[in-house]
């Protein structure tokens, strides 16, 4: 489901059903050097996540996406977001991002980190089969998590 | 010659009876076009959308087939990419909604290898049968959604969803 208020509405009443609760985590790199793999990173971390909501709406909510400055402090930055997931009835939290800087922090599980694929200069239907394959190696993760803690 | 002399009374007479006959015939032809106009649509194939799947290939077993149309959402005009699980019964194509009646994930085909000859749904365990039919015991409550298709050019074309007619 989408953060949006209809999907919303539908979330309140199902909330035993949709218990995973999926946050995009992108870094804003506004330098002149950086802006461009920074706004493709952005836009393939967001097809991705539009494409696994398609996948398993029923089951997941997708948050919009959390940006950052650079010089962010992820650590506090992850310690509230976690906090304000625990408050809700998620039994699942999952955090993609593609900044490799979240690897090295402790506060939060379940962070998928994913190399950016710069999908913005190939044509539609060479985008779509590289974003289904992506899709595919993220799904298992997913069910994993699922079945492992249900 | 000289006994069917036309009268002016006569020429001015049959001249206004012309020219009023086109005035009227010129206001009432588009009248009449506008009238008539929707019995003359052609509704026959406008709203399919042509899929890059053949249909000669398509089998008993369902496969998936995508389809691209552009969607209008307030402002914003995007491409939107759905899919279909397309199979034949016996020369009959039948395409259903890989849309899950539960919640609305997408359906595999043989998703769950304990149930191969079924549509699963990963989210919560949903599965139906080939035909779409909802199994009991498992979360949705109807069975999927059909879309009209048909063959065009050898090409599988899918039109509008529509409630399940197969069960």
């Amino acid at each position: 489901m989408h953060f949006n208020s209809k999907d919303i509405d539908l979330y309140a009443g199902q909330k035993e059903y949709v218990d995973t609760a999926v946050v995009p985590l992108i870094e804003l790199d506004l330098t002149d050097a950086g802006m461009k793999a920074s706004a493709g990173a952005s836009e393939y971390l967001q097809s991705l996540t539009v494409i696994l909501e398609k996948q398993f709406k029923g089951r997941i909510l997708l948050l919009p996406p959390i940006s950052y400055a650079r010089a962010a402090d992820r650590s506090q930055l992850g310690q509230q977001l976690k906090e304000e997931l625990s408050e809700t009835a998620f039994k699942h939290v999952f955090y993609l991002t593609t900044d490799p800087k979240w690897r090295s922090i402790e506060e939060l599980e379940n962070v998928l980190w994913l190399p950016a694929i710069p999908t913005g200069d190939m044509d539609q239907s060479f985008k779509k089969s590289v974003m289904e394959d992506q899709l595919r190696q993220v799904l298992p993760l997913f069910t994993k998590e699922w079945t492992h803690h249900s | 010659m000289s006994n069917n002399r036309v009268s002016r009374r006569q020429f001015l007479g049959y001249t206004l009876t012309g020219v009023g006959g086109f005035m009227a015939a010129g206001m009432l032809m588009p009248m009449v076009r506008f009238a008539v106009d929707p019995i003359l649509q052609q509704h026959d194939g406008g709203d399919f959308v042509l899929t890059d799947q053949a249909v000669a290939d398509i089998t008993e077993e369902p496969v998936r087939v995508d389809f691209t149309f552009e969607q209008v959402d307030a402002w914003y005009t995007s491409e939107v990419t759905n899919s279909a699980w397309v199979y034949k019964e016996g020369d009959k194509l039948i395409a259903l909604s890989p849309v899950c009646k539960h919640l609305g994930c997408t359906v595999n085909w043989a998703g769950s290898p304990d149930y191969p000859t079924q549509f699963f749904c990963p989210c919560h365990a949903g599965r139906y049968e080939k035909n779409g039919q909802n199994i009991a015991g498992t979360p949705p409550l109807g069975p999927l959604d059909e879309y009209q298709v048909k063959e065009q050019d050898g090409f599988v074309a899918i039109g509008a969803v529509r409630e399940n007619t197969l069960v």
